[in-house]
């Protein structure tokens, strides 16, 4: 078996073991299964001109809940095995680092989209209960999921990159909780006292997650935050790998 | 199996291995010697590519650290001094992960793995999760990861670290015996474990090696005298003429109130003077009821070793 799927299982097996996958799991669908609820009656009472799907994952407590999800994901990645020493058995096994990187990194994705799911089960379910079936479009159910699943693979590579940085859990996810957050705000700049339909106002607007939501969430697929995430999850994972071998040479 | 040229490792502001060069031939068990902080763990951790040498090459059954890490660790069993084992996995569980890691394939794994823990007495705790383990056990599960892919070449970085004396013996004999099949590297500060089981010791002190070979031949080096135990009953002026045996260099008598006295003899440390006194005591008619030498050991040799600030010219000799 290649060292790239077998540690990628292991990972995957002791996220699933620890009791806190399954916490996180079931907060996380309550979160939001209480605002799918609150969304539709809002919806009732007045009507509005977005869809349910867009009018769900454009809302607050959503993206409070669903940030705070990656710190708690990541933190142990590679900080735990460095602090319980075991990352010298890891890395004197013959294995390359980059395997050891992506298998720790696919793990955290793998568990992610697990988390994501029953959240997205709401659709289907809520066509079933209501037999509502053109309460939304299924564009925008992909677009959205698509959405998520980019942004949710970015901000995990910030977080495989600052457990890779510490050997202490907890600081690797204050660093992760911090720079997740840097970005999510660094998206409403464009709001703020800036004059719109400046170059300013432009540029932020490219790298805004609220905007790449509001766009996917339609269902349109727009290349733009597809290239975006992606690129800046490459690029932080090669950081990771880099980080991890300059430890052989540093102080 | 292993030769290292000038293998460096600075730190910053420090130096912690300097300029080292050895070379450990296939089938030896060499002990690697040396007080805390001598550069021991360091060394191992260049040689199994956990850190890169600052200067200096090694290459391990012909591959080079550097260029060709990965068919180095392909051949190594390495145990790490703290032995890292993941305490939310049981013993066998843990055991295949690591086999199927090093690239054995799934039936040869369990075969594998059955061997490790047979060789290690471990197959009664195959269920046990490791963070319930003792610290021997700890110890033996991290001796069969390093020994479950048949490696050419075992490092293992203090491996009776922590362990009762019970368990000391149990592991020097399993030492012993893994020798005939594989080449081993040990590094150890304790003594006794070097001189049953190790035919070459390498003596490291602040990052440079002082001395490299066999046990006998360091303490046979020491420049230190011998000495030899006599406790004997004769009339008081009979001890000059214990001064008189050749190869003896000076008396120390001491009354044990008893009537008995006890001598030590400080002698010429290659020879053993303890028939001489034998035949002197028969002729001259007194009771003798200890007769023992007081070889120098290990320690001494390593103590007197280390006791020159002043880095020498390491000594090599292969035996």
């Amino acid at each position: 078996m290649r060292p790239f799927s077998i540690l990628f299982l292991k990972e995957l097996r002791s996220f699933f073991l620890s009791p806190m996958a399954y916490v996180i799991m079931a907060l996380f669908t309550f979160l939001n299964g209480w605002l799918f609820v609150s969304m539709v009656r809002a919806m009732q009472l007045q009507a509005s001109p977005r869809s349910l799907v867009h009018n769900l994952f454009a809302s607050g407590w959503f993206w409070m809940g669903f940030l705070i999800l990656f710190p708690l994901l990541t933190m142990r990645l590679f900080a735990d095995e460095r602090k319980m020493g075991t990352i010298e058995g890891l890395l004197t096994a013959p294995v390359r680092t980059a395997e050891v990187v992506l298998a720790k990194y696919g793990a955290a994705v793998a568990v992610y989209l697990v988390l994501l799911l029953p959240v997205f089960a709401f659709f289907p379910l809520f066509r079933l209960v209501t037999g509502e079936a053109m309460a939304f479009q299924n564009g925008a159910v992909w677009g959205s999921l698509l959405g998520l699943f980019l942004i949710g693979a970015f901000h995990v590579s910030i977080g495989t990159l600052a457990s890779a940085l510490t050997a202490n859990p907890l600081i690797a996810a204050m660093l992760t909780f911090v720079f997740v957050m840097l970005h999510y705000f660094l998206g409403f700049l464009q709001n703020f006292g800036m004059v719109t339909g400046s170059v300013w106002s432009e540029g932020m607007s490219y790298v805004s997650t609220t905007e790449h939501m509001n766009v996917l969430a339609e269902g349109l697929i727009d290349s733009r935050p597809i290239v975006y995430y992606v690129s800046f999850s490459v690029l932080l994972l090669s950081l990771t790998h880099h980080v991890l071998e300059s430890r052989k040479w540093r102080a | 199996m292993i030769e290292a040229r000038h293998l460096t490792k600075r730190y910053a502001g420090r130096t912690a291995v300097d300029r080292i060069s050895f070379e450990v031939g296939k089938g030896e068990i060499v002990g690697f010697l040396g007080p805390n902080g001598a550069g021991k763990s360091t060394t191992l951790r260049v040689l199994t590519c956990f850190l890169s040498a600052t200067e200096g090459t090694a290459t391990v059954a012909g591959y080079d650290i550097y260029e060709d890490s990965l068919e180095v660790r392909r051949r190594i069993g390495y145990m790490p001094e703290n032995v890292p084992l993941y305490p939310d996995m049981r013993v066998g569980e843990y055991l295949r992960f690591r086999a199927h890691l090093k690239g054995l394939g799934y039936r040869e794994c369990r075969a594998a793995v059955a061997e490790a823990m047979d060789t290690c007495s471990l197959t009664a705790v195959e269920r046990k999760m490791i963070a319930t383990l003792s610290k021997g056990y700890r110890q033996r599960v991290g001796l069969a990861d390093a020994l479950v892919h048949k490696p050419d070449l075992l490092i293992l970085d203090e491996p009776t670290n922590g362990l009762d004396p019970g368990q000391i013996r149990q592991s020097r004999h399993l030492i012993r015996e893994l020798g005939e099949r594989h080449t081993i590297l040990i590094s150890t500060h304790i003594l006794s474990e070097v001189e049953m089981t190790c035919g070459r010791v390498i003596i490291i002190d602040r990052g440079r090696i002082k001395a490299s070979d066999s046990p006998r031949n360091l303490i046979c080096r020491l420049r230190r005298p011998g000495s030899v135990l006599l406790e004997a009953k004769m009339p008081a002026t009979a001890a000059a003429k214990l001064a008189s045996i050749v190869g003896v260099k000076d008396v120390n008598p001491t009354e044990d109130g008893d009537g008995w006295t006890s001598f030590v003899l400080t002698t010429d440390p290659q020879m053993d003077v303890r028939e001489a006194v034998h035949e002197l005591a028969i002729a001259e008619n007194w009771k003798i009821r200890e007769l023992s030498s007081r070889t120098a050991s290990l320690e001494d040799a390593f103590v007197d070793l280390l006791k020159d600030g002043a880095p020498s010219d390491p000594v090599e000799s292969k035996t």
